[in-house]
Formats: structure tokens, sequence, C-alpha cells
């Protein structure tokens, strides 16, 4: 077990504070105060290589327990072993091994070349020389920087930045690894490669990582387990397959119609989620699937038909509800 | 290589990458230099005194005051509570690097770019203006002066640091920096050195950290300090250094503490 949490809990004491410097001064004396639950007592245990997803909506508690195990965060109430190690101490030795890639924040020196983020990471992680080029050589590579490393940060797009912040975070290769939203603000062939990234690091270091993401799209293609929190608690932690059979037993027809038809002639028993000629989606229970896509082709003329798994965006909203 | 030595080197490409701005930064030392200089040569008397202070003495302070600045003043870490408001100092706790030595060593490396420039500046202007100026001899004296200078050093960083950490609190880190860099100008004898004041007021002054910074640097190369002053003057701004250090360490544990209670 290299992650294991037990009734973790962060409660934070918020206080609503007046703008500007006057305002903290009295907000010093005085405070009103109201606590948020951002997590509240989650219990789950990681395994070494696991690629696990961390799913929920915004201000869910995501974040927070990634917080709290990197060590940014102080728990309020509950037991986290990372490693054996306890996170919010810090340790050097717990430190070496870990990264922590916070999709809004940068670590790389803006005016110079990215390269020389990575000598420095180098030398605050004790890389050796040898293992340094390795590295450097294969995560290019991979991500497709070679040539980048070389020009200043600020000249790069933010795709291609984000590649370099993820190759600092890896140069040290980490046994565990946090991703809050790596793919954020990117492009979706960029998305695609930084997934196909993930899921290589993964499986050639064994590295176990944990993945928060706003995209179901990286959820779907990388994590076998995922776990959805909402309002800081955990309301589903399995396989992924579960969950969307658990919680999405239909499935999404949409037809692409050659005539245009009267919407009273569509089956009433029949889930319309928009028709809007030549469109027409529906929802239909799994069992019923292939049925009704043959009635549909012999009683309409269509020009394309195609059977989709639910929405993973929408089976998570049912699993929040 | 070393990862504090490493920073200072990047810090110091990165002044390189920032030319256009630390060239302007420059001028508008020289300049403010020049100012406080010209005011001096015509307020002093050709062959007389002002104050207790010859034409050379006087303009040895004011051209070392330049000098020291760029040692001890010179610096980054005033962008520590910038850091810790936008949450970027999570990247550093999640990793084994100590943050004020990072920070420290920021500071020397945009130190070693200013003394550069100020030795030159300093150069152009003395085979410029053939300025009168005194030349301390006495190598003893020269090394006190040095020590001190690196105790000004220290003593403007820790400074720095704990103004920097309001940021724990409060996202104006900048208006108590304001007050504090005027407070500063006057007291540290940027603009002219602090024995001229009424004797109370200066007595007052002595006992603050201020005057340690620039001042008291200068007075003892310009050798007008008596040995005991001297020693008592290191007592007093090493106690400082002391006190300083002592509060940055309470108040970067309660600040941690806060931090990764609330979360950024």
């Amino acid at each position: 077990m290299i992650i294991s949490v037990s009734h973790l809990s962060k409660y934070y004491q918020a206080y609503q504070k007046a703008p500007g410097f006057l305002g903290s001064v009295r907000s010093l004396i005085s405070r009103k105060y109201t606590t948020v639950k951002a997590v509240d007592g989650i219990s789950f245990e990681i395994d070494t290589g696991e690629l696990v997803g961390f799913i929920g909506p915004n201000g869910a508690g995501k974040t927070t327990t990634l917080k709290c195990l990197s060590g940014l965060l102080y728990p309020t109430n509950g037991k986290i072993s990372v490693l054996g190690f306890t996170p919010f101490e810090r340790k050097k030795e717990f430190l070496k091994q870990i990264s922590f890639v916070m999709g809004q924040k940068n670590q790389l020196w803006w005016e110079l070349p990215a390269l020389d983020t990575l000598l420095l990471n180098k030398e605050i992680y004790d890389v050796p020389n040898n293992k340094f080029d390795e590295v450097i050589k294969e995560l290019s590579k991979l991500l497709e920087v070679e040539d980048l490393l070389k020009i200043q940060v600020k000249k790069l797009s933010l795709g291609q930045r984000m590649k370099c912040e993820l190759i600092a975070s890896l140069i040290h290769f980490p046994k565990v690894l946090f991703l809050d939203e790596p793919t954020i603000g990117l492009d979706v062939v960029m998305q695609k490669k930084l997934r196909e990234f993930i899921k290589e690091y993964n499986k050639r270091y064994k590295a176990t990582i944990i993945l928060t993401s706003h995209y179901m799209d990286d959820v779907e293609d990388l994590c076998k387990r995922v776990i959805v929190v909402n309002r800081g608690k955990i309301v589903f932690d399995g396989n992924l397959s579960d969950l969307i059979k658990r919680y999405a037993p239909y499935k999404i027809i949409s037809v692409t119609l050659e005539e245009n038809i009267d919407p009273k002639s569509i089956d009433s028993s029949l889930e319309v989620i928009t028709f809007l000629y030549p469109r027409l989606v529906l929802k239909v229970k799994n069992e019923k699937v292939n049925d009704t896509a043959s009635q549909i082709l012999k009683n309409f003329k269509t020009r394309d038909l195609t059977i989709e798994d639910a929405d993973i965006e929408d089976v998570i909203r049912r699993v929040y509800e | 290589m070393n990862k504090y030595l490493l920073v200072a080197k990047n810090t110091w490409y990165e002044t390189v990458a920032y030319r256009f701005n630390f060239v302007m930064w420059r001028i508008r030392v020289v300049f403010q230099l020049l100012t406080v200089y010209f005011l001096w040569l015509a307020i002093i008397p050709e062959n007389g005194d002002f104050l207790g202070y010859t034409k050379p003495l006087m303009l040895t302070y004011v051209l070392g005051t330049s000098l020291i600045a760029s040692i001890a003043l010179a610096s980054r870490s005033y962008g520590i509570g910038d850091e810790i408001n936008n949450g970027n100092l999570s990247n550093f706790l999640i990793k084994p690097i100590n943050y004020f030595l990072y920070w420290f060593s920021k500071d020397m490396g945009d130190k070693a770019m200013n003394i550069l420039f100020s030795v030159l500046e300093l150069t152009m202007l003395f085979l410029l203006l053939h300025p009168p100026i005194f030349i301390q001899t006495n190598i003893f004296i020269i090394f006190l002066a040095l020590i001190s200078s690196v105790i000004a050093l220290i003593l403007y960083f820790l400074f720095n640091i704990l103004l920097g950490l309001i940021g724990f609190w409060s996202p104006d880190v900048w208006a108590p920096r304001f007050i504090f860099i005027i407070l500063l100008n006057f007291f540290a004898g940027s603009l002219f050195p602090l024995d001229i004041l009424p004797k109370s007021v200066f007595y007052f002054l002595r006992a603050l950290p201020f005057t340690y910074i620039l001042y008291f640097p200068l007075k003892i190369y310009l050798g007008q300090l008596s040995q005991i002053e001297i020693y008592i003057g290191v007592f007093i701004s090493a106690i400082w250094v002391l006190i300083i250090y002592w509060f940055v360490r309470i108040i970067w544990a309660k600040g941690i503490a806060a931090y990764t209670a609330y979360g950024r």
C-alpha cells in the first residue's frame, strides 16, 4: 500500500474580510468565521503503480485532498500515509520521491530557457549527471520538446510550457505523482499527447499517479479506477466501467436523417434528448439498444447511425445526485 | 554545482534578460547619486567644513553610500510577499529546498550584478568629475567596514523577508513596504550623514537597526569612529540581526501554519 488515507477531513475557517490593508487590520481585531468542510472524512487506499482519477465538481475537495497528500495542507482530522511518511512533516526523503504538478502554477523560470530550471531541479533533487541526461533525452522525445528546452520560457506557447513543466516535475523519477488539472488550457491534440505520455510514464516507471481533471476524456482515457468526490465526501470508488454500468444503464443513439420526419412518428416510449433536423439523439436502455437501432433503420431513411456509451459527464452528474 | 549557487547564477542570467529594466534602474541610481553629490558640492565651502564634514569626507560619504547600497540594498527578495499571495510558494514547499536560502541566493545573484555596475559607474564618475575623495589606508578599518556591510546585507535581507511574510495574512504587501522604504531612506542615511542631526535624535537612531544598513559601514570606512564605537555598533547591529531573525522564524512558522491550514 503506497498511499493510505483514513478519515481525512480538512475544514477551513473562512472569514469575511473587507478589502485592502485597513480591512486586514480591522479583521485582525474582529472576524466573522464560517467553517467550510472542503474534505469531510474520506478514506481510501492506493497500490503501487495505480493510476487513479479523482473527479468531482468544482469545490468538491479534489485539490484539497491532493494538497493534503503532498504535504501542502495540514489535515484537520484523520491519518495519511504516503510512501510510509506523514506528508505534512515534509521530510526531505519524502519530498524527493513525490511530485505535484499544478496546472495553474508554474515553476519554470520565466525569463530563462526551460533547461535552466531543469538543471536547477537536478541539483535540488541530487540527480546524477548520467541519469539526468537520460531522463531529459527520453522525456523530451516522448513529449516532442527537444528543440524547445533552450528557448526562453516566456516565448513558449501554453501547451509547450505545460510539457516543460511536466518534465521539470519528473526529473527525479517521482514514485508518487500528483497531477492537478494537467491538461487545463490545452487544445485537444495536445491533451491527447499529454495523456499518452502520462500513461506511458505510469507503465514504464511503475509510478503511482493520482490525477484530477475537469475533462472526462482525461479520466476515461487514463484511469481504470476512479474516485468520485462531492461536497468533501467520496460517493464512488471503483472501476470506471462499474461506475458507468451502475449509474448509466443506457446508451446514446445518434441518427442523421435523410428526410425530415414528424416528431410524433417517433415511438413515444423512446426518450428523445434532442431532435433538430437532421440530427436525432435518443437515450435508450442497454437491453433495448439493438431493437431500437434496427427499428429506426427500418422506419426512417437515415444517412448515419451511431451507438455510444452514456456521456460520462452525465453519469458523473447522476452520481452527485 | 550547488543548488543555491545555481539559483544565484540563474538570477544573474535573469537580470541580463531584463536588460532594459536593469539599465533604467541603474540610470535612476546614478541620477539620484549625482543630485546628492552636486548638492553637497555646492553647500560645503571650498576649504572649510559643514557640520564637521569637509568636502572630501562628504563626497566620499555620498559616493560610498551608493556602493554600500548595491551591496546591502540590492535585492529580489521583495518578491516573497507576492509569491506567498499568488500561491507559488507551494512550488517550493514540495521541494527539498530551503526557502530562505533560495531567496538569499537570488539576492546574491542580483547583488553581484548591481555591485558590478555600481563599481563601473563610480569609476566613470571618478574619471569624469575628479572628486576629492578620502581613501582609507588602514586595512583593519576596511576589514571592519566590510564586516559591517555584511551585517547590513543580512539585516536588510531579514527585513525584506519580514515584510514579505505579511503576504500570509494580507494581499497588501506593498503598502507596508513603501512605508519601510521611506523610513529606510531617511534613517539609514542615504541622503546625508546622520550625525548632522541633533544629538538626542541621533542617539535614539543609533539604537534602531536602520542606521546600520548604510550609515554605520561608511562611518567606519571614513575613520570617524573610535574602535569602541565600532565594536558597540557591530554588537548592536548583530543583536538586531538576531532579534529580526527570531521574529522571522516565529512569523514564518505561524504563516506556514496559516498557509497550510488555508491553502492557496
